[in-house]
């Protein structure tokens, strides 16, 4: 289970995605600039609410984020141990503790924007954010990855599906790897041959008519937001 | 119009001709077939007509302008749909791919929108822009490619093969969309190597054989020949 | 001709080829994030992500493997399930293994830069096997370097505390990977593209 958008009408789902970007960066800024107990706490509360704006769930959240827990856990574990006496220093764990806990904070605010926000409008914040053709080449870009990632993936499931089938475990892990990749990277060039052939017969341009993108009354309160927590990091 | 004036291509510098001294001239709202064998170089001679490959010798005129010259003219005259189009759409989405050659041509949103609308309306999918291209039907994909050309609201529409791994509603479903383009003036260019499906909508029949043209007559004259090309026609 | 056509600025043929490339290599770095092989020699699975940086500096060069890779992070960061398990969101670029992340570019940057000899491209499979590997070794170190410094930035842990807990157990598997990318650019199905 990934965290992706769905399609809703909560007040996220309204916000202009440049917005909700400039939120999930002053978020970051402030949960780095204040890592102590009170401070979190206070973000805390800020991450409830984003939660639950965008018709996020925490425990889905956590979910997706899973392969992150064990390492945010076990961080405290090697800050607190040392080698020789006094063998554990608590207060190095209880610090790191704090800075893992930051973490999930913020990945939490990131599943908020990821339930409420489309690849097209993160496409279009990004062409409207980065100037000129590093915009478009960034904008396109993401585009195409998001296009071709699956088609991808369901590449390399067919060729190991057939490997297995053809010659079981037996080969050396070097030769695995490589039998995957030859077929995988002989694919993708392939297919992005294709894919460049059309580009060109569509005209792909430098100076495209950009998504239409405009911030409206309601992303007022999280502008306001994102320049409270930004300013609060900073003092 | 479309022109080609002893058009050759060869792949690498000393490769074989794939296409070899072609001279044609495709008019506007014309339906042609271009037919031949596996590797005679229709899909060779066709990704001139609007640039995508360069002439080794000779040349291409799209409205009498060399396609080197002007690839945008060529690109929004001459627009083309490509075999097995599944890695050719840039878009999840059905809408997002229609729009986006004429998003490249820079044209006003509320333009953009209008020849979405009409595209997908002239292939029978009005309505169906959210709908995801992975979850449609070959022969719906194939209209979909098809709707992405239209936008570019091309005076000739290019296919090749259009009908690779189609059932037959669906190919009968692509076929009556192409009648009623070509009704309503766009010229067709079908590229197959099976005449079955086009063969009464077309005014022309084109057949190359090892690069060369071989047969260029109306389909009522080109029947007995295209046999000796080992191309069957119906 | 229905449009005006002299306001369009069509991306240069090449770019456009190296645009799709790009693309592409950063989702298969993606799609590889999820292919793992057990480890012959430790308990942590082997997982081919970092294949796909090899890749793309190989195959691409140092300009745009490093664009491929960037593309990758900006896909993932908005929202493409391309980071390890599977994972996305700007989250995960200032998280615990925002380091290894923000390698992934540098690092392709300079295993193209290293092989190639230089900015420009040249056929990698012609390339000395020393060569090649050295350019690998140089970017893992990179990668890993980057990796744990973000670790004990992100999670307050001292640099060692840090390799302990985030590298020192994937780093061996690294060399079944550089094995795999020579044999992968030398093999004929590759060179031929």
């Amino acid at each position: 289970m990934t965290l992706s958008y769905r399609p809703d009408d909560t007040f996220a789902h309204r916000l202009d995605p440049r917005a909700k970007l400039g939120f999930q960066a002053a978020f970051a800024l402030a949960a780095f600039a204040h890592t102590t107990p009170r401070g979190l706490l206070a973000l805390t509360g800020v991450t409830a609410v984003a939660l639950r704006v965008s018709g996020a769930s925490a425990r889905e959240a956590m979910w997706a984020y899973r392969f992150a827990l064990p390492l945010l856990a076990a961080g405290p574990v090697f800050a607190a141990a040392t080698l020789g006496p006094p063998w554990v220093r608590p207060a190095e764990g209880f610090d790191t503790a704090l800075a893992s806990y930051r973490v999930v904070l913020v990945l939490l605010v990131s599943a908020a924007y990821l339930r409420s926000t489309p690849v097209r409008e993160s496409r279009a914040a990004i062409q409207h954010l980065v100037p000129g053709r590093a915009g478009q080449f960034l904008g396109a870009g993401v585009g195409f990855v998001f296009r071709f990632f699956p088609v991808l993936r369901g590449d390399l499931r067919r060729i190991r599906d057939a490997s297995a089938a053809r010659l079981g475990g037996e080969q050396s892990v070097v030769d695995r790897i490589r039998r995957v990749g030859v077929a995988g990277l002989a694919r993708a060039l392939a297919r992005a041959d294709r894919f460049a052939v059309a580009l060109r017969a569509r005209c792909f341009a430098w100076n495209p008519t950009l998504p239409h993108l405009s911030l409206s009354r309601t992303d007022v309160p999280v502008i306001a937001a994102s320049v409270a927590l930004a300013a609060w990091a900073v003092v | 119009m479309i022109e080609t004036r002893d058009l050759v291509h060869r792949y690498g510098d000393d490769g074989p001709r794939a296409v070899d001294g072609v001279s044609l001239a495709i008019p506007d709202g014309e339906f042609v077939l271009l037919a031949g064998a596996n590797g005679s170089g229709k899909t060779t001679l066709v990704r001139h007509f609007n640039g995508l490959l360069a002439p080794d010798s000779g040349e291409v005129l799209v409205e009498g302008t060399p396609v080197g010259e002007d690839l945008v003219g060529a690109r929004t005259t001459v627009a083309m749909v490509f075999q097995q189009p599944r890695d050719a759409f840039v878009a999840a989405t059905v809408g997002a791919d229609v729009a986006f050659g004429p998003e490249n041509l820079g044209l006003a949103r509320a333009e953009v929108d209008r020849r979405v609308g009409d595209a997908l309306d002239a292939v029978g999918m009005a309505g169906r822009g959210d709908e995801r291209i992975g979850e449609l039907s070959g022969g719906e994909r194939e209209r979909v490619a098809i709707a992405g050309a239209l936008a570019m609201a091309p005076d000739h529409l290019v296919l090749d093969e259009p009908f690779t791994g189609l059932d037959a509603p669906s190919r009968e479903s692509v076929v009556s969309h192409l009648r009623a383009l070509s009704e309503s003036g766009t010229g067709v260019v079908v590229v197959t190597h099976d005449l079955r499906d086009v063969w009464d909508l077309a005014d022309r029949v084109v057949a190359l054989a090892d690069g060369r043209v071989a047969v260029d007559a109306p389909p009522t004259d080109a029947r007995d020949r295209l046999a000796d090309l080992g191309v069957r026609a119906p | 001709m229905s449009t005006d056509t002299a306001s369009v600025e069509l991306v240069g043929e090449e770019a456009v080829e190296n645009v799709a490339r790009a693309a592409l290599l950063a989702a298969l770095t993606g799609a590889f994030a999820y292919v793992s092989f057990p480890n012959p020699v430790s308990p942590v699975t082997i997982s081919l992500q970092v294949l796909g940086v090899f890749l793309a500096g190989l195959l691409l060069g140092p300009v745009w493997g490093g664009l491929s890779m960037v593309l990758y992070l900006a896909a993932g960061a908005v929202g493409a399930p391309v980071f390890a398990g599977g994972s996305s969101g700007i989250g995960s670029l200032v998280g615990q293994s925002g380091g290894y992340l923000w390698s992934y570019p540098v690092a392709a940057f300079v295993v193209g830069a290293i092989a190639h000899g230089g900015l420009v491209i040249r056929d990698p499979a012609e390339q000395s096997l020393v060569r090649l590997v050295g350019a690998m070794v140089v970017g893992t170190a990179i990668i890993y370097a980057f990796g744990t410094i973000g670790l004990s930035v992100v999670l307050g842990l001292s640099l060692r505390e840090a390799f302990l807990a985030g590298a020192v157990a994937f780093i061996p598997a690294e060399a079944f990977k550089i094995a795999a990318a020579i044999g992968i650019v030398r093999s004929d199905q590759i060179a031929a593209e």
